[in-house]
Formats: structure tokens, sequence, C-alpha cells
């Protein structure tokens, strides 16, 4: 586990995937060579060098490979790393292809491919007894075995994060066992389990109901001067935060996709109490040197 | 509160794929619904599902729905099979109120059949065309019913995304989809029949790429009236299309408006423009699940059935989209 008082300055994965939230045009008109690891690999390491202390990234081929990169050029030790699974918009895609069912079988299969035993031995008794957890449990395993094969023994897996769409997805149908069960197999594993959220009152709300721990857990949330994703609006998001001072909040989407200049998303974000950290997507190396150097001035 | 007699609206989702699982978690969210049932062919499925969504019925087929004096049913089956699944609600009195996912059915007389058998039984029905709800091009329709571009006189509509790029030959993924044009550029088809009133087919050009059984890249041209010319693109097969993308570029007497599903830009004739994104139309929902629009579009098919008002797009309204589908398929040669 790492120095729980310690600020985070996390460099966002957003960009390597192509992401824009702002506008999907925007995206495209950056062009491939953002996704290309090794151009990402250092800007990863430029942020690193200018301010930022930690990786928040989905697990996917593409991520890992800037991991094995970044251990390869000895960056690995004082990178802190916050994995968010699973990679939801490769499986989104999947099932479009191939329907519910065929994403279970391909995933199946690369369990088997990968020779984990554990996770094969927990996958065969989350299938023959259809528990969910068991399914869960397996699918972490897999994932994080294969952060720590890349990222190598020297990073510090300092969180492993629900995607959105599981977190959100899990608030709505009420599956306080689910979050329960994630809690304590991460914490059993030493590593803080983390939930990424675009309803973060809905969630704060829910998890006092359910009596969760909110000083052993971490929470991505968006946070933002115009209140883009902060449902249901920005005044409620800032009062639950305020509520909620002892857990370890990290704010995302600060630059609300590109909308705003980093120097007015951070003098929003000096206004707002009890937040661990920030996480920002950054895609050329003048970006990531002025963003976090500026990060690191108004932040920590 | 009371409604319809009862403490909370009775909602059952039939097909448990991306979309129904979708639907059932936002449903569950809302005060007035009580996630009553869940159907899906699969045993599989519904096993896991018994877990997952505990106290609620899961049943295999739409028939066992017939005793739980549910209110409304949301249809998120493949398309082929909305025509019976919803002949099958209406004809066996299981509910009045009936969502489904685009397009309504895979033909437009079978379509038609629906309009008819809705109006006959009477309640709320409505197509799942969200983009309606998206702030974007509900900005749009806005500034067009405002006359801001003037009187149009053309548009270019196109649905794109990157999603068989590069898949097998003969994959079955597209006959399982529909073609493009049901899967893809229903969306867009709709947006235009919204914003531009009826508007006929006059030419059209289907492509497959891989020889697939259905199209995969769909070139048209239509009619509108007073003269109004527009043409769509729409393909699956696009590099670069990481999601699935859908614009209108509108060109009128008085300047133009490109609208997508992130933002609107204006350029008038007469200097002047503006742009507005997501961000400055006030994009919030009470919970976000998938896209804002999904959550809007649910609460306002809950809020019409609760109010006994209609909803648009109607089974009528949408089947319009069929209706221009079965032209382009049919007249392209």
């Amino acid at each position: 586990m790492s120095n729980e008082s310690e600020k985070m300055l996390l460099v966002g994965d957003n960009p390597f995937h192509g992401i824009s939230h702002l506008s999907q045009e925007r995206a495209r008109v950056r062009g491939d060579a953002i996704t290309h690891a090794e151009h990402a690999a250092k800007l990863v390491v430029t942020s690193l060098e200018n301010g930022a202390n930690g990786f928040m990234f989905s697990v996917s081929e593409i991520t890992l490979s800037i991991l094995r990169m970044i251990r390869e050029t000895g960056g690995s030790e004082r990178l802190r790393l916050y994995a968010i699974v699973p990679y939801a918009y490769e499986y989104v895609r999947l099932v479009t292809q191939i329907g519910v069912l065929g994403l279970a079988k391909n995933f199946a299969k690369q369990i088997a491919v990968s020779g984990n035993v554990r996770a094969i031995a927990m996958g065969l008794k989350g299938v023959i007894r259809v528990d969910p957890v068991a399914l869960m449990k397996t699918y972490l395993i897999y994932e994080i075995s294969r952060i720590k094969s890349s990222a190598g023994k020297q990073a510090n897996l300092d969180s492993v994060l629900l995607h959105e769409i599981i977190t959100d997805m899990a608030l709505a149908l009420n599956l306080d066992w689910l979050f329960k069960s994630y809690v304590d197999f991460m914490l059993e594993l030493g590593i803080k389990p983390g939930f990424e959220t675009r309803n973060f009152v809905f969630l704060a709300n829910k998890f006092k109901e359910w009596s969760i721990d909110f000083e052993k857990i971490a929470i991505a949330a968006p946070f933002n001067k115009v209140g883009f994703q902060m449902n249901p609006s920005k005044d409620e998001c800032e009062k639950a935060l305020a509520n909620l001072p002892e857990t370890g909040v990290l704010a995302i989407s600060v630059l609300a996709a590109g909308y705003l200049k980093p120097l007015e998303a951070s003098k929003y974000l000096q206004t707002l109490p009890n937040l661990k950290g920030v996480v920002v997507g950054v895609s050329k190396e003048t970006q990531a040197r002025e963003t976090f150097r500026l990060l690191k001035e108004n932040l920590i | 509160m009371k409604i319809l007699g009862r403490e909370s609206l009775r909602v059952a989702v039939v097909g448990l794929g991306k979309m129904g699982i979708l639907h059932a978690s936002i449903l569950n969210t809302l005060p007035d619904v009580q996630l009553t049932a869940l159907c899906d062919k699969s045993a599989m499925i519904r096993r896991f599902c018994k877990r997952v969504f505990e106290g609620v019925h899961l049943v295999g087929d739409v028939e066992e729905l017939s005793d739980l004096r549910l209110d409304a049913i949301y249809v998120t089956t493949p398309i082929s099979s909305h025509f019976l699944v919803i002949k099958t609600i209406y004809s066996k009195g299981i509910a009045r109120n009936v969502f489904v996912e685009k397009t309504l059915a895979s033909s437009y007389d079978k379509a038609k059949e629906l309009c008819a058998l809705a109006q006959s039984f009477g309640g709320v029905n409505m197509v799942g065309y969200q983009r309606r709800l998206n702030v974007s091009f509900m900005k749009a329709k806005d500034l067009l019913t405002q006359g801001t571009i003037g009187e149009v006189a053309s548009f270019n509509g196109y649905a794109y995304s990157s999603d068989l790029l590069g898949s097998r030959k003969n994959s079955k993924t597209s006959v399982f989809r529909g073609g493009v044009l049901r899967d893809l550029g229903a969306h867009v088809v709709d947006l235009a029949l919204w914003f531009f009133g009826d508007l006929t087919v006059d030419s059209a050009r289907l492509e497959s790429a891989t020889k697939r059984d259905f199209e995969d890249s769909v070139y048209f041209r239509v009619k509108g009236s007073d003269g109004l010319e527009g043409e769509f693109n729409i393909s699956w097969c696009m590099e670069n299309y990481r999601l699935p993308e859908f614009g209108l570029l509108i060109k009128g007497s008085k300047g133009i408006m490109r609208v997508d599903e992130d933002k609107v830009e204006l350029k008038l004739d007469n200097g002047k423009s503006s742009m507005w994104y997501r961000h400055d139309l006030n994009d919030n929902v009470d919970f976000l699940l998938g896209a804002p629009e999904f959550s809007r579009e649910d609460q306002y098919f809950v809020k019409s059935v609760l109010e006994g008002c209609n909803a648009e797009p109607s089974f009528c309204t949408a089947s319009k989209v069929d209706y221009i589908i079965d032209q382009v398929e049919h007249g392209s040669g």
C-alpha cells in the first residue's frame, strides 16, 4: 500500500485509446500517433518528470505495452499504478459483434490459455455454481497478474478500480453484496479497492447505506468547473464530496474533456475539499510538461 | 404514491443483451418503477441473472409474463424478433404499454401491422431512437424550428462506425444485427425525419464489402417537401470510428448548421457563428449509464405511461424509418 497522505497527480490514459469526450471528431483528428505505445510511454515518463506521480489506465494491450516500456526504461519504481478494469470499450465492442454469450466464451478461452491455475480454478467454480462473485474474482486474478507481469515487481499497484459501467450498473441494481465482496477480496490482496463512477452522489449515498468504509477505498469521479458529467448536478456532487472528509476521491474529467484550460481547471479544484488527487490525460509532450507543472504548483 | 391503482409501475424487459441490461439497470433507479420481470431465451443468461436481479421474475418465453399484471414492457431482442414478440404482448394482453428498441420491425409491412395493433389496444408505445434525446440534436431541432438558418434547402446525413471493419468474410454479425441500414443508419434517418418531415427515396446504392447477406455501406438520396434534397452515407466499415458517430450538415437560406452527438455549429450568412458543446447544453441526468440520452429516454417513456400521454417517436412515427429503409433496400436495384 502507498503513502496514504500523499496527494496524487495521475496521468490518464484516455488519449492513448483515441478517446476524446469533447468530440469524437477531435479524437480522430489527433491521429494514430498518440495510440502508439512507444509515444504514449514517453508522454507518461515526461509527465512523471514534471510532477505526476502515477498512472491511471484501463487494462488493455496498449496500456500493458506502455507499462512494459516504462519498466524497460527503469521508470517503474517511482510509478504508482491505478488500474481500471475491465477495459469496457473492448468488451462492449465484442458484445456488439458476438453477443453476451459469445463474449463469455471468448473470455473463458483467454483464461484457459493464460495457464493461471488460481484463475482457472476460481472460474470453474463460478461457472458450475453460476456464482458472479467467483467469476469476478477469476477476472480480477487474471487482470492483476497481467498488470504485474507487464509493470514488473518494482511497480506499485496502489489500486484497482471497477470501470464506471460496472460500478454504475451494480449501483443501479443495488448489488451491495458485489461491492462488499469486491472490497474484501481486494483488501485480502493488499490492493486498495476502487470505483470509477459518473454517479458520485448516488454512490456516496448507497455506500453510506451499505456501511462501506470510505477510508479503505478509492473513488474516481468527475469534478470540473462546468459540471461536465457531474450527475445529478455540480452542486450536489460538491456537497457530497464535502460530506466525505475521510475518503480518497480522485477527480477525473477535470479539464471537462479539453473544454477547460489547465489553469482554470486547477483554480476550481483548489476550492474543493477532500480530494485525494486528480487525473489528467495528455496527448503532447509540451502539454504533459505544462499541465503537470501547473497542477503540482497549484494542488500539491 | 399510487400509480395505475398500484404502488409503482410494473415493468418487464424482454431480451437480456447489452440494451436489455442497460434499460433494466436504469429502470431500477427510477422511483416510480418496479422492475418486475426479465425474459430471455438463454437458460444460461437466466441462471446468471437470477443471482444479479434478486426478487425479479425470470422467464424464458414472453407468454410466461401473462400473469404478472405488467404495466409496461421493454422489448430489446434482435430486430428480426420484434414483430412476433410485440404481437404476442398485445394479443395475449400481457401489457398495454410497449417500448421497443429500434427499428420497430424488420420490414415496413410488419411495422404497419404493429402500428395497427398498438392503436387498437391503446396504451403508450415508443421506439428507442434515443438520439432525439441527445442535447446536441435537441438544440439543433430548436434552432431549425426557430428558423435560425432559414428555409432548409439540403442536408447530408451520415452514420459511421468501425464495428465491422476487417471482420471475417461471411461474418454472422451483420446478419444478427440486420444490416448497417437498420443497425446504424436508422438513427440518422429518424433524426432527418424528425428535423425535416416526410422523405421519399430518390436513388440508392448498397454495398456488401465481404459478400455478406446484408449491406455494409449504403448511399442514398432523398427528397422532401418544398424542393428539399438530402443524402445519406452510412457504413460500419469506416476507419477510425472507435464509437458510432451520427451527424448532419444542413444548408439553409440563411446559413449552415453542422450537428453531431457532441456539438452544434452554426455559420450564418450574416457573418455570425456559434458553437455549443454538450457541456453548454445541460447534459446532466439523475443517473448516468451508457449515455445521458438513455436515462432521459426511460424517464420520458415512464412519465408518458404514468400520465397516459403519447410518447414520441411512437410506433407510427417510427414506422416511417422502416418505410425509408424498405425503399432503399428494394429500390436500389
